[in-house]
């Protein structure tokens, strides 16, 4: 069995996006009145956005803001109560699963990992959208695996085990088969949740590279306001589920917004290394007051 | 580390040459030994029809169909016990435990007591097998499958289905009443040809489905959400595996009965010998299965002081102990889990 060669799977998908050429490749998401649910509970409601494609995004709020269920509406794990979300015109929810993995990767919060997989075998399921059901392990599958590795400088640790990786290690090889994936579009939620601040720069660093050398769209949920300044285009402010601000860093970023949305009284400073904003809360009185008396 | 993956690699051949070694001088001593014992080279030419009529008939439609039985059967329920295992990541999952080799031999009695063709056997029991993974999850599935749950329930349902066979074996006619044996317990006696070609076939063709569908399996080991990204129907992957699943163990019940055991510890063994699972080690949990199983049935034949023992009577024994280790060391609070 040789299987159906690898261009023709890939544009299988693709083709199922209809539209000119054009449209298709700007990979820009929009949600019209989007509404998402978990049970009875409305966790994102009547949300319309327009992410930019080829721009790093990044989505910010509070704990609980619906954060994490919004990355999880735009890529199709979580159905929309009402209003849709659509890529570059295309609704996702009307695509099928596979065409929407070779034009979209995620990477979710805690992503489960095998038990005793190597960064290599973990790698290689990355290329499972572009595989038929019996087509064997192609050239191509495998120069995919070896790029994704040596993009996350995981090369080195392709043979050994996931689950006996340091944080910042298991990070990357996961952003690796996200990779393999070779999706224009990744979707990271918290990436750098868990990692201290060397891995989380490394693994921001390798998401603005990605970006500004693959040309890569890239929607991430970050924690850091900072973080999301200096590495978004674009940023989506979320609170309690609805849209509280969307635009550029810069232009949206000040002390009312981080007021509204975090309830922190802080200044807006531009940010000595980069010029984008910085947030700096207000200093605590109880806390203070020693030191500056 | 390079080392450790050829070394993994390594494992899986050793371990395969073992295996189909271990396969080919258990099938030889099977055809071998019995009433009437011969040499290996007898038995051997006896098998593709030469040499001795009478030996040529002992060995061609009395040894060879049960060995084959026992090595098809054997099969089917490692790779079964195999797919279950990782399909709901639970050590404690295989068909006997689930019900659905009770379900299934429950489903060949019935086309027996029907007075039906025996080559409809295996489709009864495919039948019976889905019966009972079907009251399995309705019974087991709003808890999102808890593993105690799933054992308790799974062993009910077993219960249940052994007490529907033995059932319709009493009001079995009393030509039938020997085969008792093999729809309570588990036993590869008496197998005929014609039983042997037609669950054997169709038990290449699921494992082939198996082997197929293998890619499916891995992808689902990273949880919904990348599976759902990485482009695959997760619950219809699942059931497309859990179907080839109960298809496996279905028919190595309509060859064997009720035989316990064999699917609940071959996926462990192949785990401690060669390490994580791949393609290959499913592979290897059916030639597993396959030696088990035969070995067993040598052990009842011979090893045993008493005669006319069920197969089944010895992969029982093994299988309950090896249950309840499973089982403390599953709600053992020093349980090892990797953040």
């Amino acid at each position: 069995m040789t299987g159906v060669p690898e261009p023709n799977s890939a544009d299988a998908g693709a083709t199922r996006i209809t539209g000119t050429r054009e449209s298709r490749m700007t990979n820009q998401l929009t949600t019209q009145s989007l509404d998402l649910r978990y049970g009875d509970r409305l966790v994102v409601g009547g949300l319309d956005l327009a992410l930019p494609g080829g721009a790093v995004t990044a989505i910010v709020g509070p704990n609980a803001c619906g954060k994490s269920t919004l990355l999880r509406g735009l890529s199709r794990l979580l159905a929309p109560a009402a209003g849709s979300v659509t890529l570059d015109g295309a609704d996702i929810h009307r695509m099928s699963a596979r065409a929407l993995a070779l034009r979209m990767g995620l990477l979710p919060q805690q992503p489960v990992t095998p038990e005793a997989i190597t960064v290599e075998a973990l790698v290689r399921l990355g290329r499972y959208p572009h595989q038929r059901l019996l087509s064997p392990w192609s050239a191509a599958d495998q120069k995919a695996v070896d790029a994704a590795l040596e993009r996350t400088g995981t090369t080195e640790l392709r043979d050994h085990p996931v689950d006996r990786l340091s944080g910042g290690q298991r990070q990357r090889a996961w952003i690796a088969l996200a990779l393999a994936q070779d999706t224009e579009l990744l979707l990271l939620d918290e990436p750098t949740t868990f990692l201290d601040l060397r891995h989380q720069l490394d693994v921001l660093d390798l998401v603005a590279a990605l970006h500004a050398e693959a040309g890569r769209t890239v929607v991430m949920v970050l924690h850091d306001l900072g973080q999301a300044a200096r590495y978004a285009d674009h940023m989506v402010v979320l609170k309690d589920g609805r849209l509280a601000a969307a635009g550029a860093p810069a232009d949206i970023l000040d002390a009312d917004l981080v007021r509204s949305v975090f309830d922190v009284e802080c200044r807006v400073i531009p940010d000595p290394e980069t010029g984008t904003p910085l947030v700096v809360p207000k200093s605590s009185a109880v806390r203070h007051s020693a030191a500056s008396a | 580390m390079k080392s450790a993956v050829v070394a993994a690699r390594r494992r899986i051949l050793v371990f395969s040459g073992v295996g189909l070694l271990a396969l080919f001088v258990l099938l030889t001593v099977s055809l071998t030994t019995g009433e009437m014992s011969m040499p290996a080279t007898t038995a051997l030419r006896a098998l593709v029809g030469l040499g001795d009529a009478g030996d040529v008939l002992v060995v061609q439609q009395f040894r060879a169909p049960r060995s084959v039985a026992a090595i098809v059967a054997g099969a089917g329920l490692g790779a079964a016990g195999c797919v279950l295992q990782r399909l709901f990541r639970n050590p404690l999952a295989s068909p006997d435990v689930m019900g659905v080799t009770g379900g299934a031999s429950l489903g060949a009695v019935a086309v027996i007591a029907a007075g039906a063709s025996q080559t409809l056997i295996p489709l009864g029991a495919l039948g019976g097998g889905l019966l009972a993974a079907l009251l399995l999850g309705a019974f087991a599935w709003r808890s999102g499958l808890a593993v105690t749950r799933m054992v308790l329930t799974g062993l009910a349902v077993q219960a249940g289905l052994a007490a529907a066979v033995n059932l319709m074996i009493v009001r079995f006619p009393a030509e039938l009443a020997g085969s008792a044996l093999q729809w309570t317990t588990g036993s590869v006696y008496g197998r005929t040809w014609t039983q042997v070609w037609g669950a054997g076939g169709a038990m290449v063709l699921a494992l082939a489905v198996a082997l197929v569908l293998h890619r499916r399996l891995a992808v689902l080991d990273l949880g919904d959400d990348s599976a759902g990204a990485l482009g695959l129907n997760t619950s219809a992957a699942r059931l497309q595996l859990l179907f080839v699943a109960v298809a496996l163990a279905s028919l190595a019940a309509a060859l064997a009965g009720p035989v316990t055991f064999v699917a609940l510890a071959v996926p462990h063994i192949v785990r401690f010998l060669t390490g994580p699972p791949t393609a290959a080690s499913l592979a290897l949990a059916s030639l597993t299965g396959a030696v088990l199983l035969l070995a067993s049935d040598l052990v009842v034949q011979h090893l045993l002081p008493v005669e006319g023992l069920p197969v089944g009577a010895v992969t029982a024994t093994l299988g309950a102990p090896w249950l309840l280790v499973l089982m403390f060391r599953q709600s053992s609070p020093v349980q090892r889990s990797h953040a």
